[in-house]
């Protein structure tokens, strides 16, 4: 979902910018979120050209008139709406004089129809308790897409104050549709562990993991890895309706690299869930890892699943193709994750091991020699055997004939492990 | 970057027509374009209006000045 714009979203945008029905541009949902966004930025630059000569003058003539008549003046004459066209065209200082003097209720509306690209300045000098007052009232209409907007815009101060003024659920609404998905990092890092576990509880309570797994997808792999340490410290009940979000909205894609970026004792926590042992849900997961190749994240959490779930895991493996153990047996090498790959591949039926051993034997020299030193480190000679055991004789021979090549130590180590395994082709092929 | 698109939607977003929209139909860009220029001639009204309804606002002394910059 990484750098996701929602159509659906991106349509309110634009049905807001021209004070359409979004109903009357529901036929644009078709196209990419991207390209709705291009066309809005394009379109609100048409909006205002269409009076540019006017409305700059407005704010040349703004400066003749005080701050408190100049409020009058926009609240009664010109609307949340002009007013919104103006803002970005008036001097930042100027504009928070002005906005002292507008009630909450008119600025919210002002909002609602601001780009906030175009008057980032005058926002970002807005004064913290006035930004509270109007987030406030933004939640109080579920205005969540203009608040999402502002993010990215405002000061840390005036951020601070709005974070405080927002409910748990409605911030989580507002991260989803927050239109700068860079800032999503920053904005976690102000929220201390205890808001974002109190978030985590709030996801489950109303139904809001798309939104708060989006989140994840757009924070640093570290805060990924301590949102998931908070989610794990949760109950039971609160991670398995992770898990029945995730089977239901097909949501596997995000939850694989919290998982993975958790704390060992966490990702032991999330593996040994009840829940996420059911036969549909390993299949939505090796789903998920097959289409967006999430095979780092499933090797790094299949050795921790009890052994009926991995049974379960090398029954629906059975359907994999080669090119699918290329890429599993690839990922192991790229992110040294080998154990898990032994640990994965010791448990399948004979012919998907014979598959991986016969990838091991035409694999590449560095990727059969950091398999081999894995294998020594973690003491896996013996799984090792138990996945070379399907190559034919021949195949057994043509490897040993690589493996010989390896650091002695290596070596022999493996040849114990042949002979110990009763593996004779592959055993005479380490000791030539 | 669809003909279509360009040609309907040129005439209301000035410049640019950005891609991605090849997959609406002739009568959906018609649709959008109309509904662009609708709002813009709204806007165009409502900001006339406005420049009158604020000049009624402004104190006598400060309205000669603010009329010569809204309209030289």
């Amino acid at each position: 979902m990484k750098g996701y714009l929602s159509p659906a979203v991106e349509v309110r945008r634009l049905a807001r910018l021209i004070g359409a029905d979004p109903e009357d541009l529901v036929y644009f949902e078709r196209l990419e979120g991207q390209a709705i966004r291009d066309l809005r930025d394009q379109v609100t630059v048409a909006m205002f050209d269409a009076d540019r000569q006017l409305l700059q003058r407005v704010a040349v003539a703004t400066k003749l008139v005080p701050a408190k008549l100049g409020a009058v003046i926009g609240e009664r004459a010109f609307g949340a709406l002009l007013c919104a066209r103006i803002t970005g065209l008036l001097d930042p200082s100027r504009a928070v004089d002005i906005s002292k003097h507008l009630p909450v209720t008119f600025l919210a509306d002002l909002c609602l129809h601001l780009d906030p690209r175009r008057a980032s300045r005058v926002i970002g000098e807005m004064p913290p308790d006035t930004v509270a007052a109007i987030a406030a009232q933004l939640v109080a209409g579920e205005e969540y897409i203009a608040m999402g907007g502002f993010v990215g815009h405002l000061s840390k101060a005036a951020l601070l104050a709005a974070l405080d003024a927002v409910d748990d659920e409605s911030l989580l609404r507002t991260a989803y549709v927050i239109e700068a998905k860079q800032n999503i990092s920053a904005l976690v890092a102000l929220l201390p562990d205890e808001r974002l576990a109190n978030i985590i509880a709030t996801a489950s309570g109303a139904d809001l993991w798309a939104e708060a797994l989006d989140v994840l997808a757009h924070v640093t792999e570290r805060q990924r890895g301590a949102l998931g340490d908070l989610a794990a410290a949760q109950d039971d009940e609160v991670l398995d309706s992770m898990v029945r979000a995730a089977l239901r909205d097909d949501l596997w894609s995000e939850v694989l690299p919290v998982i993975r970026a958790m704390s060992p004792e966490s990702r032991e926590r999330f593996a040994t869930l009840k829940s996420i042992q059911a036969r549909p849900v390993l299949a939505t997961i090796m789903d998920a890892a097959a289409e967006d190749s999430l095979w780092a994240e499933l090797l790094v959490l299949l050795p921790l699943l009890p052994i009926t779930a991995r049974r379960q895991v090398a029954t629906l493996a059975t359907a994999f193709n080669r090119e699918t153990f290329e890429q599993i047996i690839g990922a192991a090498h790229e992110e040294e994750l080998w154990p898990g790959l032994i640990a994965f591949a010791t448990e399948l039926d004979k012919g998907p091991r014979r598959e991986i051993a016969k990838l091991i034997d035409d694999s590449d020299p560095d990727v059969l020699q950091s398999l081999l030193t894995a294998v020594h480190d973690t003491s896996l000679e013996a799984n090792l055997m138990a996945v070379i055991r399907e190559l034919p004789a021949t195949g057994q021979r043509h490897l040993g004939t690589r493996i010989a090549a390896a650091p002695t130590e290596l070596v022999d180590a493996l040849s114990a492990a042949a002979d110990e395994a009763g593996l004779k082709p592959l055993s005479e092929a380490l000791t030539k | 970057m669809s003909q279509a698109a360009r040609r309907i939607l040129k005439p209301e977003l000035g410049g640019s027509v950005p891609g991605g929209l090849e997959e609406l139909t002739e009568e959906e860009l018609s649709g959008f374009a109309s509904m662009l220029r609708i709002a813009k001639r709204r806007q165009s009204e409502e900001l006339e209006t406005a420049v009158d309804e604020a000049l009624e606002i402004v104190p006598r002394l400060l309205r000669r000045p603010v009329r010569k910059i809204l309209f030289g």
